[in-house]
């Protein structure tokens, strides 16, 4: 059935809004910091995927790879040269840092690679599986799954590692942590990788079935910012959840009252939750 | 400097005389408008630090509401301008009263969401033009219809704007509200511990801030004539309000006149020397400064002169 | 009773800061809380001063319950406090300071300057009234802190280690301005660590230890106590003519 086919997709979708949310939300929950700029971050994944298949010749495992190198590595840039120092500013400067390195990223790729939506030539996955009835693109479906799949790595890097658990020390009581010989600012950084490179590698996920431009960062800057709402302040398993739940509302929305409206219904979904439920479903707002 | 402000004031009155011609009234009234919506957006962004990213929601409410009201009954659009006070009104406390009870960041996250949340709707909405927009009198049935030719009048309409908004900025600035206001910038947790109602004073910050910006939108399509989703309610709106302000001096009286006077003719400059993709560079470089405000002088110019300037100036002084 | 707690607890996740902590205090009273670190005192004035909300307990001040309202409600009611580690509004000056303060009490702009004018005097200020809170030292934005919370007209003033960090001279101008105060009629509770200032002003002590009060009476009572000594030092050590 058609709805059903709605519901997969949607829910796929959330998988990987799930993924690029969830570095949001960890650096929210650790650092008290919002990146306004993560948009950007999954656009540029979007581009690197392009670049490393139309450059290299590159397959999936390659530029998702390439992908989530690069913006681990932009993501650790980032930190190191600017959110470090703004971090203990006025909340002025927090927020105009990562809204201008947004301005700068998404304008810098209007110039570079023009207003022109763009996509993936076509990779070696394709076809469309039938299950019971359903038809499903073979590329999202792997894109899916690979997103649920790492979201839930990156989850069981925090809670199951060594590292992950530093990182988690970090984000409680810096204080206590740098007694303990941790280096804040390390995980820090470790984390601006992190979280910049699962968004990179959302975006190459995501660039294997919808075509984009340089405009996408707002809107996915936009939606991760509903999701870690949704999903609760700092909360990875939430922004999991919540991922899943946006791709599915959005996916509805467009399928009952058109395409217009799905980004619409998740922008008023957030204003109904900061009135009703600010803290999401896992948490402390 | 008890001549600076008899000089500024001259200075606005008679531009249009030392500077004339249509070339340099377009420049001036650029940079009024600028300077009104900076001005408008300092109020809750400067002085109470609560920073908004999608002011344009109020800007394009504003905007549209003289349009709509000659598109759809014919009168003059300046009969719209107190309904979109109104509507933005409205948009401050919906936006505000969840919002100010929570971390700061939920603030500016909701003003992003919103302002594109009202773009893309009114961009479907035949009633108000969806994607095409409105129009307003192409010639001007009576004065009131406020259809001049040359800019000149206008330039004189925005100027007094201007001096409303400067003026009670000023007023705010040496009330108890003002006091407040900037105490909550400071620190929100001592605020509270000496009495101050925060999320009251935060909302009236935004509802005061959003009434003037509305006023700022209906200024600009009353003017130009024209409105479409973009222009009223785009980002790009929101960024120019924010850049002008912050360079110049968040939180500072004439903080958005020195950052519109920086920022209005360098936008005119790069548009020329950039030419057709004039508005990506334009944007990389608004992006750089905000960038580079941010990370060593979020405090803008004014901060900058008062660190800098007047201690050196202090010890000349001195000296001599 | 101007001020009492009953019972208060506060409880983060699974910590719990406070446990069932009472305070009773007179009108015109000073009170000394002294604690060893991490015992829970800064979080219970949180309480007091509303701050946060305690996991269970009461806050009555004059007979009214307090314990649900928000921390501009007790500094409207009449409760004042001062932080541990100083917020003073750093970018504005010290007048600007004691001025927010003092808007509690007036409306206008003229009545406010004048009283924050007046405590600035009183509080030895005068000379840095133009300057920006950032430039003056620790014990300067403390003496900001305690000016600007009485400008607000307390009638009872919560002090967290306001006087600690200052030189012999600057410990015994600041010892007399607390003096000043309560002689002003502000009721006084004051966490210290220093044993003089406690010796010198509290009429009453109370001792914090992992979350409540192990011990209260008379300073001299109190450096006697063994419960208190261990507190502070640990099993084992004996009693000591020394405070801690």
């Amino acid at each position: 059935m058609l709805l059903v086919q709605v519901i997969v997709g949607g829910l796929l979708l959330g998988a990987i809004y799930a993924l690029f949310s969830s570095g949001l939300t960890l650096i929210w929950g650790m650092m008290n910091f919002i990146n306004f700029a993560h948009g950007e971050f999954v656009m540029l994944g979007m581009y690197v995927a392009l670049l490393v298949v139309v450059w290299l010749g590159g397959g999936p495992e390659a530029f998702g790879f390439a992908a989530a190198f690069a913006l681990f590595v932009l993501g650790v840039v980032v930190y190191l040269s600017l959110i470090r120092h703004v971090m203990r500013g006025p909340m002025l400067a927090q927020i105009l840092s990562t809204f201008g390195l947004a301005l700068l990223l998404r304008y810098t790729a209007f110039w570079i690679f023009s207003a022109n939506f763009v996509s993936l030539p076509q990779v070696s996955l394709s076809g469309t599986l039938n299950i019971a009835g359903i038809l499903m693109p073979v590329p999202q479906l792997v894109a899916g799954v690979a997103a649920i799949a790492l979201t839930f790595a990156l989850h069981l890097l925090l809670t199951r590692t060594t590292v992950g658990s530093q990182l988690l020390a970090v984000a409680e009581d810096r204080n206590a942590a740098m007694l303990m010989g941790i280096r804040p600012d390390r995980m820090q950084a470790l984390a601006w990788g992190l979280a910049a490179g699962s968004a990179g590698i959302a975006g190459a996920l995501m660039a294997v079935s919808y075509p984009w431009s340089p405009s996408v960062g707002e809107t996915f800057g936009l939606t991760a910012f509903v999701v870690v709402t949704l999903g609760g302040f700092g909360s990875v398993p939430g922004a999991m959840y919540a991922g899943l739940i946006i791709g599915l509302i959005q996916a509805l929305s467009a399928y009952w009252f058109g395409p217009i409206y799905k980004d619409i219904v998740v922008y008023a979904l957030f204003v109904a939750l900061l009135w009703l439920r600010p803290q999401g479903l896992m948490g402390k707002a | 400097m008890r001549w600076g402000l008899p000089a500024l004031a001259a200075l606005l009155l008679f531009y249009p005389f030392i500077f004339t011609g249509p070339f340099y009234w377009d420049i001036g009234v650029a940079f009024l408008l600028a300077a009104i919506s900076a001005s408008a957006w300092n109020i809750v962004g400067g002085y109470a630090g609560q920073v908004s990213v999608g002011h344009s929601m109020f800007f394009g409410v504003g905007a549209y509401t003289p349009l709509l009201f000659y598109h759809l009954w014919g009168l003059p659009p300046v009969a719209g301008v107190p309904a979109g006070m109104l509507v933005s009104l409205g948009l401050a406390v919906a936006i505000g009263m969840p919002t100010f009870r929570l971390r700061g960041h939920y603030f500016s996250m909701a003003t992003i969401a919103v302002a594109e949340l009202i773009r893309i709707f009114v961009g479907t909405w035949e009633l108000v033009g969806a994607a095409i927009g409105l129009q307003g009198p192409a010639v001007g049935r009576a004065w009131w219809d406020l259809t001049f030719r040359s800019e000149l009048p206008y330039y004189y309409i925005f100027l007094a704007a201007l001096a409303v908004v400067l003026y009670t900025t000023f007023a705010v600035e040496r009330s108890r509200f003002g006091y407040y206001l900037r105490a909550i910038k400071a620190g929100e947790r001592a605020a509270r511990s000496l009495g101050v109602p925060v999320r009251e004073t935060k909302l009236k910050a935004l509802m005061l801030s959003a009434i003037f910006t509305s006023l700022a939108g209906s200024l600009y399509s009353i003017k130009t004539g024209f409105i479409d989703p973009e222009s009223g309610f785009g980002i790009l709106v929101s960024v120019q309000m924010v850049i002008v302000a912050a360079l110049g001096g968040a939180g500072a009286l004439f903080g958005p006149l020195v950052g519109a006077l920086i920022l209005v003719p360098l936008q005119t400059a790069t548009n020329t020397w950039f030419g057709g993709g004039g508005s990506g560079l334009t944007y990389i470089l608004y992006g750089g400064i905000i960038v580079l405000l941010a990370r060593f002088e979020p405090g803008g110019m004014h901060e900058w002169w008062q660190q800098r300037v007047t201690p050196f100036l202090a010890r000349r002084k001195h000296a001599a | 009773m101007l001020l009492s707690a009953q019972n208060v607890s506060k409880a983060f996740d699974s910590f719990l800061a406070v446990r069932g902590a009472d305070l009773a205090v007179a009108e015109g009273e000073i009170i000394g809380l002294i604690g060893p670190n991490g015992a829970g005192k800064s979080t219970f004035f949180n309480c007091l001063a509303g701050d946060t909300v305690p996991t269970t307990g009461r806050v009555l001040f004059d007979g009214i319950d307090l314990t649900r309202s928000s921390a501009e409600a007790h500094a409207r009611a009449g409760i004042g406090r001062t932080f541990q580690v100083p917020a003073t509004f750093e970018d504005m000056t010290v007048l600007d300071n004691v001025m927010v303060g003092a808007f509690l009490r007036h409306r206008h702009r003229a009545d406010a300057r004048e009283t924050a004018l007046r405590i600035i005097e009183m509080t030895g200020l005068a000379r840095q009234s133009a300057q920006r809170a950032r430039s003056l030292g620790t014990p300067g934005r403390k003496r900001l802190e305690i000016a600007r919370v009485l400008a607000t007209g307390p009638r009872l003033m919560l002090l967290d280690e306001a006087l600690a960090g200052l030189t012999p001279a600057e410990l015994q101008q600041a010892i007399a301005l607390v003096r000043r105060i309560h002689e002003l009629g502000v009721t006084l509770v004051i966490v210290e660590h220093i044993m003089e200032v406690i010796m010198t002003l509290a009429q009453r002590v109370l001792v914090f230890n992992q979350g409540h009060v192990i011990a209260h009476g008379k300073p001299h009572e109190i450096v006697a106590n063994e419960a208190v000594i261990e507190a502070y030092l640990g099993r084992g050590h004996h009693r000591r003519r020394e405070a801690p």
